[in-house]
């Protein structure tokens, strides 16, 4: 994987994160965010600028890509590359979790 | 009924044009048409708590923009070199972040940023290579005659403005990016 991605997205902040794992079927940024603040109790809101944002620069980077148009409204999916991307994030939080729980990490 | 208004802001004082926005709509009046560089043409309305909010930011396809942000329940106003304006009823949000653009220090500091590079960089880059040379050529004294003075004049003005306007947003855009930074 090209290192220049990975140095930008690992670690990401929660909002990137919460994107990325939505994206794993087809969304739009309303959606998205309104899926997060369900997952959150709230606790999570991504406001409009950041969502653009972050999907604008995502999907340049290639972490997500055009998936189609739902009502005038572009839904992303991820690429290959965002599949990877993620999968290393939830096993960094993995493993931050269970260190928390005090679990030491035999590998 | 429509008045136009002048007021001056910087590009540092976007939070403070937003606050004054949302004052002018409590009191009946609301934004229809900005006008560079601070002329802002209003129409007279019910008097109702606005949140206004401003992004700087280069947009490719503007509709895909403005539909997204219509999603979240923002009213696109215009744009105004490279500002973008939206406002949404204080009633309709539930959250703090609901009545922001940004919910996150990082793209917070990213609005700072975009600023600086696409705004603040040709002050700079005007105030070296055209306001410096002609203000020493000025000092010199290399204009002549009463169309020189006058050029001569213009171009001290523009010294003291240009010195003032780096100085003043330059600390403050700095500023603002390191509350989001930190």
């Amino acid at each position: 994987m090209d290192d220049k991605i990975k140095r930008i997205y690992v670690p990401m902040t929660e909002s990137g994160f919460y994107i990325l794992y939505c994206l794993q079927t087809p969304q739009h940024g309303y959606g998205i965010s309104q899926q997060v603040k369900k997952m959150t109790g709230g606790a999570v809101v991504i406001s409009a600028g950041t969502m653009y944002g972050t999907l604008s620069k995502m999907e340049k980077d290639g972490l997500i890509r055009f998936s189609h148009e739902e009502e005038k409204r572009k839904l992303y999916q991820l690429t290959e590359l965002g599949e990877e991307i993620l999968a290393i994030e939830m096993q960094r939080i993995e493993r931050l979790y269970r260190n928390i729980k005090g679990e030491y990490i035999n590998e | 009924m429509n008045k136009t208004v002048t007021k001056f802001f910087t590009i540092a004082d976007y939070e403070e044009e937003e606050k004054w926005l949302r004052d002018q709509h409590r009191n009946g009046w609301k934004v229809i048409k900005m006008t560079a560089p601070c002329f802002y043409t209003f129409e007279s309305c019910e008097p109702e708590d606005m949140i206004y909010r401003l992004d700087f930011r280069d947009i490719e396809k503007m509709d895909e923009y403005e539909n997204m942000l219509k999603d979240f329940g923002w009213e696109y106003i215009g744009q105004c070199v490279g500002w973008q304006y939206f406002r949404k009823p204080a009633c309709e949000t539930e959250t703090q972040e609901e009545g922001e653009l940004f919910s996150d220090n990082a793209s917070k500091a990213e609005l700072v940023s975009n600023v600086i590079t696409t705004r603040m960089a040709p002050i700079c880059l005007i105030f070296l290579c055209c306001v410096i040379p002609n203000f020493m050529r000025f000092m010199k004294g290399d204009f002549v005659g009463p169309l020189g003075m006058i050029l001569g004049l213009f171009f001290a003005v523009m010294f003291v403005v240009y010195v003032y306007l780096i100085i003043y947003c330059g600390t403050k855009l700095k500023k603002i990016k390191k509350r989001y930074e930190d």
